[in-house]
């Protein structure tokens, strides 16, 4: 990335300030953007987008380059994130996003669809999908469908990232037509 | 049972559909795929499910933005933490901090010796009590210590002494001395 280049030619030559003036208007709004796909709130996306930035202003000088830039202020945001929703719920597991949190909306939603047509829509039944494909879904809009951005935002391969994203839609399609579509 | 996407697509063909519609497919698998759906009404019926949960997906979902004072904010937030830290006020830091340490340490010592002591006063006191009481009611029971009655008074009465003499000096002291902590 053109941008990342400059910003390197800067903390090669340790002008760790103007570096990080590049640093900002470059990814704010990717980090934004990130956040808001894993705590699903503005203000905190918000908050976390600060902090994030915070950590890579005080730890810029330390940047060793071994990996790209992106990834490792993406790093710092998913750690950011995964803090703050720690310090929400303490008892959620995050190795095990597909567990009982998941499970229990996506039974109360599965009741609801028949009874009120209100209720049956996608960003409710997102809701009820496992957490790191409402993060890929969410994300991957957000990134105007772009594979490459949400696999690296995420940190993941990018046949991972396809991987999940179908599933999710797939799972989507099923709940939101329950009567209509069938898995293949 | 006439709707072609209850059975979902042709197996071969489903992530193609998806790579199609999210224009990931290389032009010429595309071509393959579209010739596909042009025929069967299963993947049809089921690209077209997709593409409209997906249109949907892209229509509701929110797209926040940064609000209008983020910059600031930011500048605000790193200027606070450029502020160079006044040697006065870092003198005076690490002042409190280790005044707030001593006297916290101090505080569960004298805890600790006040506890001690009243406890083997306590104590000594007890056997003391218990002891003059047993020889009282019991008086062939003096006869058979060894070396007789006052050897064993006189243990009890320092025993006390001494319990005594550490909570005075405890008291006195206000808790046990820390001199490797002391400024």
């Amino acid at each position: 990335m053109v941008m990342d280049a400059g910003i390197e030619q800067h903390l090669a030559a340790g002008r760790h300030a103007r570096a990080f003036d590049l640093v900002v208007p470059a990814y704010k709004d990717r980090v934004f953007r990130l956040a808001y796909s894993i705590l699903k709130d503005r203000a905190a996306a918000e908050d976390a987008t600060q902090e994030t930035l915070v950590r890579v202003w005080k730890a810029l000088p330390g940047f060793d380059g071994r990996a790209a830039l992106g990834t490792w202020i993406y790093a710092i945001t998913r750690n950011t994130c995964l803090m703050e929703l720690r310090r929400r719920r303490p008892t959620v597991s995050f190795d095990d996003p597909d567990s009982t949190e998941a499970q229990h909306a996506a039974a109360s939603v599965a009741t609801g669809p028949a009874q009120d047509p209100e209720r049956d829509n996608l960003l409710r039944l997102l809701e009820t999908l496992p957490r790191n494909q409402q993060e890929a879904v969410r994300l991957f809009y957000l990134e105007d469908r772009s594979y490459d951005a949400v696999a690296e935002q995420l940190g993941m391969p990018l046949g991972t990232v396809k991987n999940l994203l179908h599933r999710a839609r797939k799972r989507l399609m099923e709940l939101a037509r329950p009567d209509e579509v069938k898995a293949a | 049972m006439n709707d072609p996407t209850l059975i979902g697509p042709c197996a071969d063909y489903e992530h193609d559909l998806v790579d199609l519609h999210d224009g990931a497919l290389p032009p010429e698998r595309a071509r393959t795929v579209r010739l596909h759906v042009a025929q069967c009404a299963r993947c049809r019926g089921w690209a077209q499910a997709f593409a409209s949960v997906d249109v949907q997906l892209a229509a509701d979902l929110p797209r926040p933005e940064l609000a209008a004072n983020f910059d600031a904010r930011l500048q605000e937030r790193l200027a606070a933490l450029s502020q160079p830290v006044v040697r006065g006020d870092l003198r005076t830091a690490i002042d409190f901090e280790h005044d707030s340490l001593v006297d916290t340490l101090r505080r569960g010592a004298r805890r600790s010796a006040l506890l001690g002591a009243i406890g083997s006063a306590t104590a000594m006191a007890c056997v003391f009590v218990a002891a003059r009481g047993l020889f009282r009611e019991a008086p062939g029971a003096l006869a058979s210590l060894p070396g007789g009655t006052e050897p064993w008074m006189m243990f009890g009465v320092a025993g006390v002494a001494i319990a005594i003499a550490g909570l005075a000096w405890s008291a006195a002291r206000n808790g046990l001395p820390l001199p490797g902590l002391a400024r």
